[in-house]
C-alpha cells in the first residue's frame, strides 16, 4: 500500500497517540513519517540494537518479545520504539512481524522535536507508557 | 521556605532542569509546600490519588501491601501514575523521616505539564526508563 500524506493523516487522526492533537500537528508528522513494508518473519526492531525511531503499526500483525518472553502482540494503531528513543538506551524488545507487515516509522529527531513542540502529543504519549507500566507491575508484583 | 528558597529548589532537581528563571518562579507559585511526619502515609494503595508530589528533603517508602518495595529520595516523584490513568495508587508511600514535598493536584499537573513541555519530556524520559526496569522483571 502507499499511502499519501492526506491518507496518513487521516489514519493518525484515528490512532490513541495522536488524539486531540491539532490538525497543524497532523501534518508535520504525516509529512515526516515513512511508510515501510515487513514481510512475515522480518525483525522489525532487535533487542539490544540501537534505536532510530518510533513505528505504528498500520497493516499486519507484531510479536514483542524480551528474550523468550511473549511481552505483547500488535495490532494496527499499537506502536513501538519509544523507549530507545526517550531514554537513548538500546533496544528493549524484539519486533517481529508474523503477517506481511506496514508501518509508519518516525525518526528520533522527528518525535522528540513533535513532542517538544505538542504538549498533547507528549501527554498521549505519557498516559500510554504509564498504562504499560501499570500492567507490567501488576503482572509481576502480585 | 519563601518563594526565592522553593525556586532554588526546584532549580536543582533534575525534573525542572530545562526551566529558566520565570518559569521556575511560575512553578513555584504553582505548587504548593507540604511537610509529612516520620511514618505518615502520603499516598495510600487502592484510594484515589491526592495528586502529585516532588520531594525537596526526605526519603520515602514505597509499599505494597505493606512490604518495602522501592525508595524515593530528593527530586524524585509520585502520584503521576494515578492521575495520568485516573485509578488509585497501586501503593503506599510513606515519609520514613521528616518529608517536604511540594504538591500539585491532579487536574493541575496536566494544565501544569502542557504549559511546561520541558518538565513534561523530563517525565517521559523518567517513565521510560521505569518502563524499561518494568519490563526486566519479567526476565
Amino acid at each position: 500500500m502507499a499511502l499519501d500524506t492526506n491518507a496518513k493523516r487521516e489514519w493518525m487522526a484515528r490512532v490513541a497517540l495522536f488524539r486531540g492533537c491539532s490538525p497543524d500537528a497532523l501534518e508535520r508528522l504525516a509529512e515526516r513519517m515513512g511508510e515501510v513494508e515487513f514481510p512475515a518473519g522480518h525483525h522489525i526492531v532487535t533487542q539490544g540494537q540501537v534505536g532510530s525511531g518510533l513505528y505504528i503499526l498500520v497493516t499486519g500483525r507484531a510479536r514483542v518479545l524480551r528474550g523468550d518472553d511473549l511481552i505483547a502482540d500488535l495490532e494496527p494503531g499499537d506502536f513501538f520504539g519509544e523507549l530507545a528513543v526517550l531514554d537513548q538506551m538500546p533496544r528493549s524488545a524484539t519486533v517481529i512481524a508474523l503477517e506481511p507487515t506496514t508501518c509508519l516509522g518516525l525518526a528520533s529527531w522527528d518525535l522528540i522535536a513533535e513532542l517538544e513542540r505538542d504538549p498533547q502529543l507528549a501527554l498521549n504519549l505519557l498516559r500510554e507508557l504509564a498504562g504499560r507500566i501499570r500492567f507490567l507491575e501488576d503482572q509481576y508484583i502480585y | 521556605m519563601n518563594q526565592e528558597e522553593v525556586v532554588d529548589a526546584l532549580a536543582g532537581l533534575s525534573l525542572f532542569a530545562d526551566l529558566r528563571r520565570p518559569q521556575l518562579e511560575a512553578a513555584a507559585h504553582t505548587f504548593s509546600e507540604e511537610s509529612f511526619a516520620p511514618g505518615q502515609r502520603i499516598l495510600r494503595q487502592g484510594f484515589q490519588g491526592t495528586g502529585f508530589y516532588v520531594i525537596l528533603d526526605g526519603e520515602v517508602s514505597v509499599q505494597i501491601d505493606g512490604k518495602d518495595r522501592a525508595r524515593l529520595g530528593k527530586g524524585d516523584f509520585f502520584g503521576e501514575m494515578s492521575i495520568l490513568l485516573g485509578e488509585p495508587p497501586v501503593a503506599d508511600i510513606v515519609a520514613l523521616g521528616a518529608l517536604h514535598a511540594l504538591h500539585l493536584s491532579g487536574p493541575e499537573l496536566q494544565g501544569f505539564l502542557q504549559q511546561n513541555p520541558a518538565v513534561m519530556y523530563r517525565m517521559l524520559q523518567s517513565v521510560a526508563r521505569r518502563l524499561r526496569n518494568a519490563n526486566r522483571w519479567g526476565n
